[in-house]
């Protein structure tokens, strides 16, 4: 009888918190809305997964040794680890009350070397870390994923379009006023006192109205980790929901007569001015912002290897074998930062209402700026190629010419707004790289 | 007045943001305008050498195809123009 009721206290019914049941349904909602509706499905899958695997009970598999000793451990080996971290122990108090004061104590006061010693008690008792919190120790705390990744866009992305009308650059431009309108707005939240964000965790928001995953993942690391999960969430679910977001705001803003103007044929771009662009960004980076080094150096190099054509075989790699890898990596990450007790809160709702004001402010701004454009230039510029201005390649662009062609059916904007589109990515890059540089 | 003070952070890394995306952006237009005219002048692509058409019998047949070609194209242009409004 008393082996059976050992059996039933370690199973992960008995164990089950009501937050752990709510983040593994959570977890299945992603999975559903990846297989079901295709939203960003190379993403979502594997953000689902590690989140229903974070959130199994007794696994610990998204904690570090030290963690997963303080929650399961015995107390004999409770006051060896309060010991190491130089904290005392109520004699009369409960195990439960030990840990919940130990867990408090390595999140909030502990010291570098507290944490190394308890780290080491941990160790020595057989505890190691989860294997979910090794990949996010390894792919994101490192910042290595999201810049892989960021290699690979670079290798898959074709500067032609916005070589042969480098105005759109400004589209890009203007379309990163959602980030930090968002920015603001978060700020104004808690200055308000509805929500509790400090201002790295707002730029870390913000950047979700980037539209750029790899680009909100990396600051996130950088300035926010504990919102991570939440903010990459937001971040690959909005994307998906593009061509759902940004017709409505395109249409409010332009006028039939404005969606029917065609562009004039894009010139011809030679091979040498590709192959010299990559390193153009990359010197104006050096000299004026190398804090986006990082991201902008890695997207320069894959898409140098794509131009240059004598690595083919690199440039293959970057942008097919080696992304996925990553991208497994990468989504079961941060499927581990979808704990219950840091993703179910109030911050969670306001950060994915402010991602979704993020994106229209964007769409807006991109929108408005090519208005401008089309005033004071010679050559026309249909309007709807600045909600491509917002990163997410290539949705965005498709999004412009679908609704360019509902409003007139031989007009195709896909090159155009290719243009903004990637211009848009070099946008957020900067964008994060200011943040970086104010706030890191 | 912690709240005043964190808007106005806000506030000012707003700013200090969006000018500086488009100060960045704008003389990346300059240096991709002036590093295109460059390459058009002093680096032009190579043209490549028309290709002799006088090669037997099999090269006309081929010549033919292209001259078929370049009609049906042409064709498809002019619709494509006429139709376009």
């Amino acid at each position: 009888m008393e082996k059976l009721l050992t059996l039933w206290y370690g199973s992960g019914v008995y164990n089950l918190t009501p937050g752990q049941a709510v983040m593994i349904l959570v977890g299945m909602l992603l999975l559903y809305l990846a297989i079901a509706k295709k939203f960003e499905p190379l993403l979502l899958v594997p953000i689902g997964f590690g989140g229903i695997l974070a959130n199994i009970p007794e696994a610990g598999l998204a904690l570090s040794a030290l963690d997963q000793a303080i929650e399961v451990a015995k107390p004999a080996v409770l006051e060896r680890i309060a010991g190491a971290l130089g904290v005392a122990l109520d004699p009369q108090a409960s195990a439960e009350a030990w840990r919940e004061l130990l867990k408090g104590v390595v999140e909030e006061e502990a010291t570098a070397d507290a944490l190394r010693a308890g780290r080491d008690v941990a160790a020595s008792v057989g505890y190691g870390d989860g294997m979910l919190y090794s990949f996010y120790k390894v792919a994101i705390a490192s910042g290595i994923a999201p810049l892989i990744i960021f290699m690979g866009v670079g290798a898959m992305t074709d500067f032609g379009p916005l070589l042969a009308n480098p105005r759109t650059l400004f589209l890009g431009a203007a379309a990163q006023f959602g980030i930090f309108a968002t920015l603001f707005g978060a700020v104004g939240l808690s200055s308000l006192g509805v929500m509790d964000f400090s201002l790295n965790q707002a730029a870390a928001i913000g950047i979700i109205g980037g539209a750029d995953g790899p680009t909100s993942i990396y600051v996130s690391s950088v300035l926010a980790p504990e919102l991570l999960g939440a903010i990459a969430v937001a971040a690959y679910a909005y994307m998906a929901l593009v061509p759902l977001i940004q017709p409505p705001i395109m249409r409010l803003l332009t006028s039939q007569k404005e969606r029917e103007i065609t562009m004039t044929q894009l010139r011809p771009v030679s091979k040498r001015e590709k192959i010299a662009f990559p390193i153009a960004i990359l010197l104006l980076v050096a000299f004026f912002l190398p804090d986006a080094a990082p991201l902008l150096g890695m997207f320069c190099f894959g898409n140098l290897m794509r131009e240059c054509g004598v690595v083919e075989r690199l440039s293959d790699t970057a942008q097919n074998a080696l992304i996925n890898i990553v991208t497994i990596i990468l989504g079961l990450s941060v499927g581990s930062k979808l704990m219950a007790d840091s993703f179910l809160a109030v911050e969670t709702l306001g950060i994915l209402s402010l991602g979704i004001v993020a994106f229209g402010i964007g769409t807006c701004a991109g929108v408005l700026m090519a208005k401008l454009l089309n005033v004071v230039s010679r050559v026309p510029i249909n309007p709807l190629i600045g909600s491509a201005g917002v990163s997410a390649v290539p949705m965005a662009a498709r999004v412009s010419n679908k609704v360019g062609l509902e409003a007139n059916p031989h007009n195709f904007l896909l090159m155009h707004a290719m243009g903004p589109n990637v211009a848009g990515v070099i946008g957020s890059a900067v964008a994060a790289g200011v943040m970086i540089k104010y706030l890191g | 007045m912690q709240d005043m003070q964190l808007l106005e952070e806000g506030l000012s890394l707003m700013a200090l943001g969006m000018g500086f995306v488009f100060v960045f952006l704008t003389l990346l237009v300059i240096v991709t305008t002036l590093m295109s005219k460059f390459i058009g002048r002093f680096f032009p692509e190579p043209v490549t050498p028309a290709v002799p058409t006088t090669r037997g019998r099999a090269a006309s047949q081929a010549s033919q195809n292209e001259d078929v070609m370049v009609a049906i194209s042409a064709a498809v242009h002019r619709y494509r123009r006429r139709h376009r409004r």
